[in-house]
């Protein structure tokens, strides 16, 4: 099919602002006679509250109300009814170490955070557990009372006759994964100015990715009914899920503080605020156990993981159901058993970040089955490919065991794309060995999601409205936190219109004006609020067409309309401007509006966590990913100097945007393959700064080439699925691929530091390094000639 | 409070300061210039980059007080006249911003590199750029803008 | 009862004009003032509370011509207490003599953190892992300190006493670094090690100043940096090359003996068994590249 706008290299429409300085973030806005919020934290992971005595910082000139967390009356949250564990100031306990427990509002900041030094908080300091393994065993401290074991979540599926499908494999591995514990890292530190104005309603500008969640939070914890509450989004500063999905304590605070005041509030966190308290990736061990034909056919998987939640739920539900669903993605499995289990501890929440859940368990799986390929002495890649799920042919689906249901799947292509490549084809042509340097090549081929299903209400929503003048007013409920979405949706609504893009004007989400929508998360945005995008340009269209088929008396089927131009396809005579047509439609009786309206119909079937049955996207994408990396066999130190990433997302509406979010995801895979930990020490963030939670900079990139696998995805507009999530997932399998290739040795447990590869290397008696997969192999062949 | 003289985006500021604020919170609050970002306070990020005697520095590290009598250049000094800087043309056109909260800093201190050195190699655009952290980006696309800026110097 | 603080804590400043003015306020504020170079060391620790806020900061910026690079008498390079670790990086005379140092400038922070940092300040930062203090211990470099009772030439050896301690008492200023003439046919590295490859701290630093001639090593210093509580010379290896012909076994014996030398800590950063692994990995590497035609 023949595109306009999609498929174009597109600048982001918001680039202008961004560009200037003119782009404002949440902490850009103030308003007059706003006062400053300030927290108060708990200096204990956990502590029983005896008593807070807010009373000489209420007494300090400048501060004008002080909250804690019983001015809160009882009320908490949670991402399902059924987990509602967290208050917005602690209450009775603190269950992390700075976990939010008081909060004043000042005349400025400095007076603000002076008064938060004058409450003084009565603790009983308890036993605290923080390590997820051992929060399971008996008699260890609770961090919720009656939470046995301090099991948050658990899941136990079965597919399929596993015990069976191990007794009759060839190959079985057992082997212990560990994740890193890993944060979104953007650069903007969640903030809000808030105003609870005298009529009743609340008016806030928060750093949020999905800001119909903080409305509902925001009218749940204030009882207020949702149209008085007005979300309005300022720009964001990256997102990532987690932390700008959700509310944090500032927020609810902001707000009552604003309520008692009568005054807007306004909160910024810290950085360090920011890395020790807001919601991070969980860590998860994965106990994973796979089987094997002799041929290297898969057989069976049987997962179990254990995950650190942290001090409460938070979206933990979500995040152990993908850690479970996707392990049948991308290759073919028979039979699989998992059960998980999200553990309390008394550390910061562990909730969703970008590649959520899938991450972990793919890491294992794809390192396990490297290894079992190794010991088969099977090609990595044919292994793969022996495994891998077949591309649908067109009107057919494939269907997982725990029927996951595929209409396009790039797995095979993207393998073979990359293992052509001159990276991986030409890997044994130059030496391995450079002075200190050993070098390796590794791969990984893995799937992920789009248009992620949730519970409760899941639909997008997009109202296109036609100016008399034939511009366009594009009106989602869906969040650009950075990924390029706003770009991506004036360009299916110009495709789908027949409009030029510039025609087409965005703004961002209010929650007065705009559709509801669950926001940035799953890889939800280009394709479930493109629907609705793409569904709403065409009834627009179709009330369009309808005025010109009656001004022209020709059939509305008849009529196209293609960049900007409206024409007869059966009369070259008849044709005018798209503004014309605007104008004769507006104006036509006694003047017409023409509004079109859509919302997304798919993935509207509730997810199932009893099961794991089903679907938990709307359509999956498809990444094989080469990495080359120099290991210094003396130091650990790994430098990173090629990624090729083979995408399948369907196909890329804005490739310039596509290309930066591949690139994007794929560095912050990197960060948490070799880099990035949080070293905790009883609950405390030891690293709770950029300079020491370590996160790639300018140098520590490799060269990243993307190459894109079309597959049009018949339930995405255009043919789109997901980017960016799915190279998070391809890259830590990959390094560690590659890692193993210059080292000989497979690194199970992330983050892979120098100084595990120094500990492992002097472990194998390796110093020099021979172990290095290809030299090891070329010494032998030498000895045996 | 200290009074300061401040050159800022080419108009003279006589302003009152806390003498424990931030250049970053004078350009912030005092001239509501916030197109500076503070992402850590720490001098980590460079999101606060801006150029002061044609030179970068992290605004959350200078003290308003000794800004005094300097001057400088914030993001919204870079265009003149609505026409856009060209390395603010290069990051539009190549992709090199994405959340745009490190943009600002990114525009300053590719702005300073390519003026002291219009031609750098690929090593020292890493080098150079190492105090500016993007998490959106990964770097590929910036390191794409501030080359095809470089070209636009070249013309 | 914790706060994590946006803001700085409330501190006056003052900015004198001469030397003799800071001294005064030096001697004045006693111990209740912070001298303010750069700042970024200082910023930071502030901001976090590190350190108890002083009560004022006495930022020596006003102060003219405090900023120098010189090697005016030809009898060694003078380094002002103001020249910024930018200055170091780009100077022609540095780069040309005591490359050593431009390089070590160059591997420090940011650009921005650069411009605005000096090396005084990140002496008298006195971290263990001060990126210029191994190739200034190598370099036999003395810190010029004064007051207002007069001057003393310290030598850098003896100017740390202990994390975040040096000999510089609270009516003092460091107002000068002072770094003798190099030999001929000597030559010095810096090596950091980092987990990333900018933005970082040392793990392990290690400094070698060599000075050879047809195959002997007829001098050689030999500095740590982030393996004791304070940089460190090693000098117990130097002397097993010193006055000796270069040898891979030497060498290497050289490396172990500083390793031996060194005193490294467990910490979030690195292990005490890695750091010391890697001083003998890296003060090998170091002297063959000083070496190394």
């Amino acid at each position: 099919m023949e595109f306009s706008v999609i498929g174009k290299h597109v600048p982001r429409v918001d680039a202008p602002e961004k560009v200037t300085g003119q782009a404002r973030y949440a902490a850009d806005y103030s308003l007059p006679g706003m006062l400053w919020c300030k927290v108060h934290r708990s200096p204990y992971a956990h502590a029983r509250i005896l008593h807070v005595d807010t009373s000489r910082a209420q007494r300090l000139p400048g501060v004008k109300a002080v909250v804690t967390g019983k001015d809160f009356h009882g009320w908490s949250w949670g991402w399902m009814p059924e987990t509602r564990d967290e208050p917005p100031l602690a209450v009775e306990k603190a269950r992390y170490l700075y976990e939010a427990v008081a909060a004043v509002a000042a005349i400025d900041e400095d007076i603000a955070e002076e008064a938060c030094d004058l409450i003084t908080v009565d603790y009983e300091e308890l036993p605290g557990v923080y390590d997820p393994e051992e929060a399971l065993q008996d008699g260890a401290p609770l961090v919720h009372e009656g939470r046995e074991k301090n099991i948050s979540i658990e899941y136990h599926w079965n597919f399929g006759d596993v015990e069976k499908a191990f007794a009759e494999s060839h190959i079985i591995r057992e082997d212990r994964f560990c994740t890193s514990r890993a944060t979104k890292g953007y650069v903007e530190p969640p903030a809000a100015l808030a105003y609870y104005d005298p009529a009743g309603y609340i008016t806030i500008w928060p750093a949020k990715q999905s800001p119909y969640f903080h409305y509902r939070h925001l009218a749940a914890c204030f009882k207020l009914p949702l149209n008085r509450v007005r979300v309005i989004q300022p720009f964001i500063g990256g997102g990532f899920g987690g932390t700008k999905n959700d509310s944090v304590a500032g927020d609810f605070c902001a707000v009552l503080l604003s309520k008692m005041t009568g005054k807007p509030v306004k909160f910024v966190y810290t950085q360090e605020e920011e890395l020790t308290t807001s919601r991070r990736r969980h860590s998860m061990i994965v106990y994973n156990k796979m089987g094997a034909k002799r041929d290297g056919t898969l057989t069976a998987v049987q997962t179990r993981v254990i995950a650190d939640g942290g001090a409460y739920t938070a979206i933990g539900p979500l995040t152990m159901y993908l850690a479970g669903f996707a392990t049948t993605l991308p290759y073919k499995l028979p039979t699989y058993k998992y059960d998980a289990y999200r553990v309390f501890t008394n550390t910061p929440i562990g909730a969703a970040m970008r590649g959520h859940g899938i991450t972990h368990t793919r890491f294992a799986c794809e390192i396990q089955m490297e290894m079992i390929a190794e010991e088969l002495g099977i090609d990595p890649v044919q292994m793969r490919l022996r495994n891998a799920i077949d591309n649908p042919k067109p009107g057919t689906m494939y269907e997982t065991i725990n029927k996951v249901t595929l209409k396009t799947c790039g797995i095979k292509e993207a393998l073979n794309t990359v293992a052509a490549h001159p990276l991986w084809r030409d890997k044994d042509k130059a030496p391995q060995r450079r002075d200190n340097i050993s070098w390796g090549v590794g791969l990984s081929g893995t799937a992920y999601l789009g248009g992620a299903r949730q519970r409760g209400h899941q639909s997008c929503g997009a109202i296109v409205r036609i100016c008399e003048d034939g511009t366009v007013n594009l009106l989602t409920g869906a969040t650009d936190c950075g990924q390029g979405s706003d770009t991506v949706l004036c360009m299916i609504a110009a495709e789908e219109l027949g409009v030029r893009l510039k025609d087409i004007a965005i703004k961002r989400v209010d929650t007065a004006y705009t559709p509801c929508d669950p926001g940035s998360y799953g890889s939800r945005v280009t394709i479930l609020a493109g629907q609705a995008t793409q569904m709403a340009a065409a009834d627009a269209k179709r009330q369009l067409v309808r005025s010109a088929a009656e001004t022209w008396e020709v059939n509305p089927e008849d009529i196209e309309i293609k960049e900007g131009v409206v024409f007869v396809t059966t009369d070259a005579q008849k044709s005018m401007p798209f503004s014309k047509l605007a104008r004769i439609a507006c104006y036509s009786g006694s003047g017409a509006v023409i509004i079109g309206t859509g919302y997304s119909g798919y993935g509207v079937e509730p997810l199932d966590f009893d099961t794991g049955m089903g679907n938990g996207g709307t359509s999956y994408s498809f990444t094989a990913q080469l990495a080359r990396v120099g290991v210094d066999m003396e130091t650990g130190k790994v430098q990173v100097t090629d990624f090729v990433i083979a995408h399948d997302g369907g196909r890329p509406l804005n490739p310039l945007g596509a290309e930066g979010q591949n690139e994007g995801g794929a560095i912050q895979g990197l960060g948490q393959t070799i880099y990035e930990n949080f070293i905790m020490d009883k609950g405390k963030t030891l690293n709770p700064t950029f300079l020491d939670y370590k996160m790639p900079r300018t140098t520590d990139v490799p060269d990243i080439q993307v190459i894109d696998i079309i597959t049009d995805d018949p339930d995405g507009p255009f043919g789109a699925k997901e980017a960016s999530e799915g190279s998070i997932v391809s890259t830590p399998p990959a390094v560690v691929s590659a890692i193993h290739d210059a080292t000989g040795i497979w690194f199970t447990e992330l983050p892979i530091t120098p100084e595990k590869i120094v500990k492992a290397l002097k472990e194998k008696g390796d110093k020099k390094g021979h172990g290095s997969v290809r030299e090891a192999k070329r010494m032998k062949e030498r000895q045996e000639t | 409070m200290k009074q300061i003289t401040v050159t800022v985006n080419g108009t003279v500021y006589e302003l009152q300061v806390k003498s424990w604020a931030t250049l970053l919170d004078m350009i912030r609050d005092d001239l509501g210039l916030t197109g500076t970002k503070e992402g850590c306070g720490l001098g980590e990020c460079g999101a606060c980059t801006v150029i002061m005697d044609g030179k970068t520095v992290n605004a959350c590290l200078v003290l308003a007080p000794e800004a005094d009598g300097k001057e400088i250049i914030t993001i919204e000094g870079l265009s003149r006249g609505g026409q856009f800087h060209p390395v603010q043309e290069a990051f539009m056109e190549q992709g090199g911003i994405q959340c745009g909260f490190c943009t600002p800093g990114m525009i300053l201190s590719t702005k300073a590199l390519l003026d002291e050195n219009p031609n750098p190699t690929d090593e020292e655009i890493r080098r150079d750029m190492a105090g500016n952290f993007c998490r959106c980006t990964g770097y590929t696309k910036i390191f794409e803008s501030i080359k095809a800026a470089v070209r636009k110097g070249d013309t | 009862m914790v706060t994590l603080y946006r803001r700085l804590p409330r501190v006056e400043y003052v900015q004198p004009k001469t030397i003799e003015e800071l001294l005064a306020l030096r001697a004045q504020y006693a111990g209740k003032g912070a001298l303010l170079a750069g700042g970024t060391d200082l910023m930071p620790k502030l901001k976090r509370r590190e350190i108890e806020a002083p009560g004022c900061l006495i930022d020596l910026k006003g102060i003219p011509d405090l900023a120098y690079i010189s090697n005016a008498e030809g009898d060694g390079l003078r380094i002002g207490a103001l020249a910024t670790l930018r200055a170091i990086e780009t100077s022609a005379l540095i780069q040309a003599t005591y490359g050593i140092l431009s390089q070590t400038a160059s591997s420090m922070a940011s650009v921005q953190i650069r411009n605005r940092g000096t090396v005084a300040g990140n002496l008298c930062n006195a971290v263990p892992s001060a990126d210029t203090a191994p190739p200034l211990l190598a370099l036999d470099a003395t810190a010029k300190l004064m007051s207002q009772k007069g001057e003393r030439i310290v030598p850098l050896d003896d100017f740390f006493i202990g994390p975040n301690k040096t000999v510089l008492s609270d009516d003092e200023l460091l107002v000068e670094i002072q770094v003798p003439r190099v030999l001929p046919h000597s030559r010095g590295v810096y090596l950091k090690l980092t987990q990333r490859s900018s933005m970082e701290l040392a793990v392990v630093g290690v400094a070698v100043m060599v000075s050879a001639r047809n195959g002997v090593c007829e001098n050689i210093k030999i500095a740590l940096g982030a393996v004791a509580p304070t940089p460190m010379r090693a000098k117990r290896a130097e002397a097993v090359l010193r006055g000796q012909h270069f040898s891979e076994e030497l060498i290497e014996h050289t490396a172990r003996t500083a390793a031996e030398e060194s005193r490294p800590i467990d910490d979030h950063r690195a292990t005490q068994e890695y750091r010391r692994d890697m001083v003998e990995v890296l003060v090998k590497r170091a002297v063959i590249e000083t070496i190394s035609p």
